[in-house]
């Protein structure tokens, strides 16, 4: 699913050069849960970013489904973020002018699909996370685990064969992050490769695999379950 | 695409209601400006009778005496020939067979004394010319029609007059055959003009140009037999003096207008040799000592050479085109002021599969919608400017006019029509490209990740 060789990524400055990752390689299964951890500064995000194809690297090779991504254009990438994959963010960052309907909405809008099959991707996801009820509600009007839940529908409705989630429990409290976490797993069960960064060593542990990370390199793996081949092979769905 | 991206614009500019209206005001008072200004100038700049462009054309020559040109008066317009004849010198170009149509004129005022005594006797403007002038000039008839040219010599006592005059004198009825005491004579109606008002009055620029045409026109012979004195006469020789009337046609003054309508180009050659031979001629009189500058014109080159437009109204139009110049590079600063405090939106919608094509388009909807808008209300501010413009400038003094033409004529000069407002529509979409452009772009050349930990 996503396969890196020592990809390297250098923040500069005219003052500065930050190493963010080093030589980082990693191999993920589809339909795997890794959980991404480590302290503050150590390139978790980076990696996300680089993984999301939101950012370049400068070094390495990345190859996301057997496709080789360093020398896409701009437009690709864009395309390959719409169709292939997923995000979940630590503040949620959904459009605070715009209803969770049209929220979810977004990512449909960009892939050009039609309306009609673009409102039944979007009842099916809000429906999955819970918020049928909701979907004219502003973010605003919303708790923040709903929020969450509602950048999920946003994450799983374009059927992502990854999702990335960036800190997806960091804002809420233990209740919500339960749910969140729930909500991810069955996710993960249909089949969806799960990249979650997270300082919670107990999320984590939920993962397949925890990968730690220090100083943009990869010091410390667990492995603490298996991918079930009938998951991984039955592919994300919404 | 269109549609989502104009919903997503609508609800940008709600977001920030107060720097939205203040872009949005900003665009409305430099279009404001410049409509205004061009409205005017559109209103002097227009061709009267664009449709004989390559037919009509005025006739000068260098009369002048030789020498520096006077104190004060601009160089360019020295250059140029004086803009009227002297009397032999129209005559000769009237005599030539060249043109297909011909006309020596000029105007002069004239007592009207109505026979209906509740109107008092009052000064009508007059053109004295020669037959050919309603054909040459497309002028419309309500009634009737002009003389012959055999009038033009045996001062026949006939006249055409304007619908103003033929509304004040007989209620607009058709007067034709009924008689009007003009200067103290009496002259048969043949003809009565419908409304007729070539913008400018090409015909005769002296005043500007700005003006009504004539309330009367009597044949060419009434010069003499009237004794109808021209509103302006200048004389170009130091020695030239007008004492009494006999020395207008013997002295070098100035005061015919001459006008000549041409087959072709050809004809135009023709006749140009004709006027030059007979400058020749004159020369060897000792008459005409400055180099050949006899200019044939068509009416563009005529208004042009005459200033029509004037310099300060073109001036105007750059001083308010460059307002407006100012007013997108203030806006443009506001638009990215705007567009970067949103750039975490921007970045979010990257990340989940926005091309920067698709955010460049969606911000410049924005900023063209907020153009049209700015440009719908700069219009309602230019309508405004304008009928101040006509009630202070254009208007004034015309209180005491019985003439609905004057008024008319004074609107003509504030009146925005279609293919102003279609300007306007243009002005205000490329005033949003031009102010958005910038903004847009640099929203869309920002790295996706850059804003997505902070949003």
């Amino acid at each position: 699913m996503i396969e890196m060789n020592n990809i390297s990524k250098v923040f500069r400055t005219d003052v500065v050069e930050t190493h963010a990752l080093r030589a980082f390689s990693l191999r993920v299964e589809p339909g795997e849960f890794v959980a991404i951890t480590g302290h503050s500064g150590s390139g978790k995000t980076t990696f996300l970013n680089v993984a999301g194809l939101l950012e370049e690297f400068d070094g390495g090779t990345y190859h996301l489904e057997g496709q080789d991504v360093s020398r896409l254009s701009d437009n690709e990438r864009s395309r390959i973020r719409n169709e292939k994959i997923g995000f979940i963010f630590q503040g949620f960052n959904l459009i605070p002018d715009l209803n969770i309907y049209d929220n979810v909405d977004a990512p449909l809008h960009y892939r050009r699909m039609p309306a009609a099959e673009r409102h039944k991707r979007i009842t099916a996801a809000l429906e999955r996370v819970g918020l049928s009820s909701r979907m004219k509600h502003l973010p605003s009007q919303l708790s923040g685990g709903q929020q969450q839940r509602a950048a999920i529908a946003r994450a799983i409705c374009g059927s992502p064969r990854v999702i990335l989630a960036d800190e997806p429990t960091g804002n809420l409290d233990t209740t919500m992050s339960e749910q969140i976490m729930e909500l991810l797993q069955s996710i993960n069960a249909g089949g969806t490769t799960i990249l979650m960064v997270t300082h919670n060593p107990e999320l984590a542990q939920r993962a397949h695999r925890q990968v730690h990370i220090v100083d943009g390199r990869i010091d410390q793996i667990h492995h603490f379950g298996t991918v079930q081949r009938a998951s991984a092979a039955a592919g994300a769905s919404a | 695409m269109l549609l989502h991206d104009t919903r997503l614009a609508l609800r940008s500019l709600k977001r920030n209601p107060i720097l939205s209206l203040l872009m949005i005001v900003t665009i409305a008072v430099g279009i404001a400006a410049s409509m205004i200004a061009m409205t005017v100038y559109s209103a002097r700049a227009g061709h009267p009778i664009p449709w004989k462009e390559d037919k009509l054309f005025a006739v000068t020559m260098d009369t002048r005496d030789e020498g520096p040109p006077p104190p004060g008066l601009p160089l360019r317009n020295y250059e140029y020939p004086p803009f009227t004849l002297g009397y032999q010198d129209a005559m000769a170009v009237y005599r030539s067979d060249i043109p297909r149509r011909s006309v020596v004129m000029y105007r002069t005022g004239q007592l009207v004394m109505p026979e209906r005594a509740n109107i008092k006797p009052f000064y009508v403007p007059v053109r004295v010319t020669t037959a050919d002038f309603f054909a040459m000039f497309d002028v419309p008839f309500r009634y009737g029609g002009g003389w012959p040219r055999a009038a033009d010599t045996t001062a026949e006592p006939v006249v055409v007059i304007s619908k103003y005059l033929n509304d004040k004198l007989f209620g607009g009825v058709n007067s034709l055959g009924r008689e009007i005491t003009l200067g103290g004579r009496q002259f048969k109606i043949i003809g009565v003009l419908d409304a007729w008002m070539p913008h400018p009055r090409f015909y005769d620029l002296s005043g500007g140009g700005f003006d009504l045409p004539e309330d009367a026109f009597v044949p060419f012979e009434w010069v003499r037999a009237g004794k109808m004195f021209p509103q302006s006469i200048s004389c170009v020789r130091r020695t030239s003096r007008v004492v009494n009337f006999e020395s207008l046609f013997t002295e070098e003054c100035l005061w015919l207008q001459s006008w000549v309508e041409l087959a072709d180009s050809a004809a135009h050659a023709r006749f140009q040799d004709y006027v030059d031979n007979y400058v020749r001629d004159q020369k060897q009189r000792g008459r005409m000592p400055r180099p050949l500058n006899n200019r044939i014109v068509n009416v563009s080159t005529w208004l042009d050479m005459n200033n029509v437009v004037g310099d300060d109204t073109r001036m105007q139009v750059i001083v308010a085109v460059a307002f407006l110049v100012v007013c997108v590079l203030n806006t443009v600063g506001l638009i990215l002021a705007k567009f970067l405090s949103a750039a975490p939106i921007a970045g979010l919608r990257r990340a989940l599969g926005a091309t920067r094509l698709d955010i460049v388009r969606q911000h410049l909807t924005e900023v063209v919608i907020m153009g049209l808008i700015g440009g719908a209300l700069g219009l309602i501010l230019s309508f405004g400017g304008l009928r101040l413009l006509h009630a202070l400038i254009f208007s004034r003094g015309l209180e005491t006019s019985d003439n609905p033409a004057r008024l008319t004529l004074a609107q003509s000069f504030t009146h925005m029509d279609f293919s102003m407002l279609l300007l306007a529509v243009v002005l205000s979409v490329l005033t949003g490209i031009l102010a958005g452009i910038y903004p847009a772009w640099r929203i869309g050349r920002l790295a996706p990740a850059t804003f997505l930990k902070t949003q």
